[in-house]
């Protein structure tokens, strides 16, 4: 992998484990609210969401390849990359002593919520590139007429 | 190959002179670079040569080793390495948009984001084709004014 290729990967994911931190813990106060209110947690809680974006994070990288992947491939890597998070948060949560597995519908809302953080990351990370697009495309037109009136060999 | 480098007064028009014995692969390279410098590229479509004119082109696109210019509605295969004939049409709008493909700006009507951190270029005649996310800040560079490199 090339130097700018590293750097442009690790851009893209600081991105995306910075947005998963927050929707994780939103998601966890949502969460715990609702299901299980009266516990107290130490200090070591406030890991969980960085322990768990760094997994989230890790699994997306599924979905990098060197070619230009085709829709359909970049939609099984995604799905792939989906059941990889909420395999391994399942997991997690099954062996520790702070999530009450015992209770169904908290392996349930688990797993909704990883869903719907996977799926909340991917539009967050869509409308910043849908302004970043509209930039371009500001910049895009201006850089056209600025050529048309002066270029050699453009039209 | 003997190389003659004359000047001349400004009255004569300046010209470039190539005497051969046979269109070798050497000759037709330096043929191309002087018509590319004038705004046109030796190409080949269906076993025949065309000249494309350079304002024509939308991309160029490498494939397996060989290289293919695309306008509106054609296509055509050029004897050449994509990072030279990006290297001639720098000045010209042309920008790499990814590992095997240039686009002229000009030919672009949009930009909008597509999935996986790319963007996606909406060309006038419909076409769409990606830009990897590598090449991004190199854009909007350029289109800024800048140099790309």
């Amino acid at each position: 992998m090339t130097k700018g290729k590293m750097k442009a990967l690790l851009i893209q994911a600081l991105r995306l484990y910075t947005l998963l931190v927050t929707l994780i813990t939103v998601l966890m106060i949502i969460l715990g609210n609702l299901l299980d209110r009266d516990r107290v947690f130490s200090y070591d809680a406030f890991f969980s969401p960085l322990i768990y974006a760094l997994i989230g994070t890790v699994a997306t990288m599924v979905t990098r390849s060197d070619r230009e992947l085709s829709i359909k491939n970049l939609i099984i890597r995604k799905v792939i990359s989906l059941l990889l998070i909420e395999g391994a948060i399942i997991f997690i949560a099954l062996n520790a002593d702070t999530i009450p597995t015992e209770k169904s519908q908290v392996l349930f809302g688990l797993a909704l919520g990883v869903f719907a953080v996977f799926v909340l990351s991917h539009i967050i990370l869509y409308l910043i590139d849908r302004k970043e697009a509209e930039k371009l495309n500001a910049d895009l037109s201006r850089y056209q007429e600025k050529q048309m009136n002066g270029a050699p060999f453009t039209d | 190959m003997k190389l003659e480098i004359r000047k001349i007064p400004e009255s004569e028009p300046e010209m470039v002179e190539i005497q051969y014995h046979w269109i070798t692969d050497e000759i037709q390279e330096i043929i191309s670079f002087v018509k590319s410098r004038q705004g046109q590229l030796s190409a080949v479509r269906d076993g025949k040569r065309f000249e494309v004119p350079v304002v024509d082109l939308f991309y160029a696109e490498s494939v397996d080793d060989r290289l293919f210019l695309y306008t509106a509605a054609d296509s055509y295969e050029i004897r050449m390495k994509l990072y030279e004939l990006e290297d001639l049409l720098k000045n010209n709008c042309f920008f790499r948009v990814s590992k095997s493909m240039i686009v002229n700006l000009m030919k672009i009507t949009s930009v909008r984001p597509a999935l996986n951190g790319r963007f996606s270029a909406v060309l006038k005649n419909g076409e769409e084709i990606i830009i990897s996310r590598k090449y991004v800040p190199a854009l909007k560079q350029i289109l800024k004014g800048g140099e790309s490199r």
